[in-house]
């Protein structure tokens, strides 16, 4: 069943799209991630441009975080002071982001810097994950004490605020620097990064794991909307029907992923998750540094 | 404007007197041609098409048709390596660009025109002049001339083979024109002249829209018009459809 799509200017047959949809949100159900950094390689190896597939990866990422900050809103699990500050921030990256997109489009490097940006990041990431799942399989008896958080020259920022929900004191600046690098990654990429954002609230500002994740999705579903809306405009790259036909797909495939999940030990579960990224990584290196069957390319002049 | 026809290969009675046949020009051999259609629609179902061009011509000769798509500015870079992956490094930008090209006759070119014909009627995509805007390499632009023309046969929208006319008597010719899924959209060009001996006799063209329609077209105007609206539908359509399955699977 093909369709034509408006925007990605490509038809597509429809089962693949929902059944990439319902393979990214298995994943995602499976492993707690957006799995926004698979939707856009696995688009442009289907034939999608770089440009839309990050452009729509932003509205997907809109529907898939939706019904889990749902989640965890109901269980008083989203911390919406520091949620409001990090989407501060996140306004303007994601705004300058979209904005760079285009002058890189314009500049005929954008699929340059959106691959080799996805390489890097999902080497470090991919391979941080494994290391850990090793690590935590062969040692997984010892527990090991924290303390609640580390005092880090962080916390001598000045404008401190209280955060009641996360039962902190800090300063504000941090959560919008964040937030403002999260929108910036948000919109170059097409991701959520959650991947980026947790680590960040947990280890620089100390924010309880308790209400960590809930926060880290309200504050992706505002990056993204923001990141959506501003390549809508200054980019034209948000394909509607594919977002949704991909949004169907991942919103049932997540349901799966989630229960599936749950059968797993964790530190397998993160094991796997790492040869995935490292995978769809090494495809998109390989792309990178073969010699390509011809080195020329043709574009629209003036665009990406 | 033209209607959408649907006309079996046999109407052509019915095909010349529903289009506007061109004007014949004075002191020349009598060619009349039409097509089946004048109008091509892109909606969500669109995999490509193919429409006719039925033709007279009044004296003997050979026919050469050609479809020229709308033009718009291309760039072409090419790739070098460096520090061990492919970037982009020269290019070179080209004005007026057909995004369309192909050409159909009743024998193969080459025997029909000789080259100085086909470089001066333009005949064939090797022969579109391709103009560059700038030149920012130090090679010869003629590679990255070849690299567009290759591009676009690789898209099949300069077609790689030249079609053949058909002659069904001494008097009528017929063809049929291959538009492909990812045919641009714009107004076309369709030529047909009539050679002999090397010279062209006469010459007479009509147009050809090809536009985006139904819900696909609706969209992506809507995409180009309304931006910032559209941007919010897009939003919105996101929550709504995250919002009902995280409704439809609280329980489940």
């Amino acid at each position: 069943m093909d369709i034509y799509l408006p925007i990605a200017e490509i038809p597509v047959n429809a089962l693949i799209l929902l059944a990439l949809g319902g393979g990214v949100g298995l994943v995602s159900g499976m492993f707690g991630v957006g799995g926004g950094f698979l939707t856009t390689p696995l688009l442009i190896f289907l034939g999608v441009t770089p440009s839309v597939a990050v452009g729509t990866g932003t509205n997907l990422i809109i529907a898939s975080s939706v019904s889990g900050t749902m989640a965890h809103w109901r269980r008083g699990n989203v911390d919406f002071l520091v949620g409001a500050l990090f989407s501060g921030g996140g306004i303007g990256g994601a705004w300058l982001g979209t904005f760079v997109f285009r002058l890189l489009s314009e500049a005929g490097q954008i699929d340059l810097v959106i691959a080799l940006s996805y390489v890097l990041f999902l080497a470090v990431v991919g391979f941080l994950m494994g290391a850990e799942s090793v690590t935590a399989t062969m040692r997984k008896r010892r527990t090991l004490r924290r303390k609640a958080h580390y005092h880090t020259w962080i916390h001598g920022l000045p404008l401190k605020l209280r955060f009641r929900r996360s039962g902190l004191y800090v300063s504000a600046i941090p959560l919008v620097v964040v937030g403002f690098l999260m929108g910036i990654v948000a919109s170059l990429m097409g991701v959520g990064g959650g991947f980026f954002m947790i680590p960040a609230m947990i280890y620089l500002i100390g924010i309880p794991t308790s209400v960590v994740v809930g926060t880290s999705l309200f504050g992706i579903i505002v990056i993204s909307t923001v990141s959506c809306f501003a390549h809508a405009v200054n980019n034209h790259n948000v394909d509607v029907i594919l977002g949704l036909l991909l949004a169907v797909g991942a919103v049932v495939g997540a349901q799966y992923g989630t229960r599936i999940g749950s059968r797993i030990r964790a530190e397998h579960l993160r094991g796997l998750l790492a040869l995935l990224v490292l995978a769809v990584c090494a495809r998109l290196a390989w792309s990178l540094a073969a010699t390509p069957d011809d080195p020329f390319a043709v574009a629209p002049f003036g665009a990406g | 404007m033209a209607r959408v026809l649907r006309l079996p290969g046999t109407a052509l009675v019915a095909a010349l007197a529903a289009v506007p046949v061109a004007t014949p020009q004075a002191r020349d051999e009598p060619l009349s041609i039409a097509l089946s259609t004048r109008h091509i629609e892109i909606n969500s179902s669109f995999t490509g098409t193919s429409i006719l061009l039925f033709g007279a011509v009044g004296a003997e000769g050979d026919v050469v048709v050609t479809v020229r798509g709308p033009e718009a500015p291309m760039v072409v870079r090419r790739k070098r390596r460096a520090a061990g992956i492919w970037i982009n490094r020269d290019s070179v930008a080209f004005r007026d660009v057909p995004q369309y090209y192909a050409v159909a006759s009743s024998r193969p070119l080459a025997e029909v025109a000789p080259a100085a014909l086909r470089a001066r009627e333009r005949l064939g995509a090797d022969r579109l002049p391709l103009e560059a805007i700038w030149i920012r390499t130090d090679d010869d632009a003629d590679a990255f001339r070849d690299a567009l023309r290759r591009h676009k046969r690789r898209e099949t929208l300069y077609r790689p083979d030249v079609g053949r006319v058909a002659f069904i008597d001494e008097a009528l010719f017929r063809t049929a024109l291959a538009f492909p899924a990812n045919v641009p959209t714009g107004d076309y060009r369709v030529e047909a002249r009539l050679v002999r001996d090397g010279r062209v006799l006469s010459v007479r063209s009509t147009t050809l829209r090809v536009e985006k329609g139904g819900f696909s077209a609706e969209v992506s105007a809507f995409a180009r018009a309304e931006e910032a609206l559209y941007g919010l539908v897009a939003i919105a359509l996101a929550l709504v459809a995250g919002w009902l399955g995280g409704f439809a699977f609280r329980k489940g």
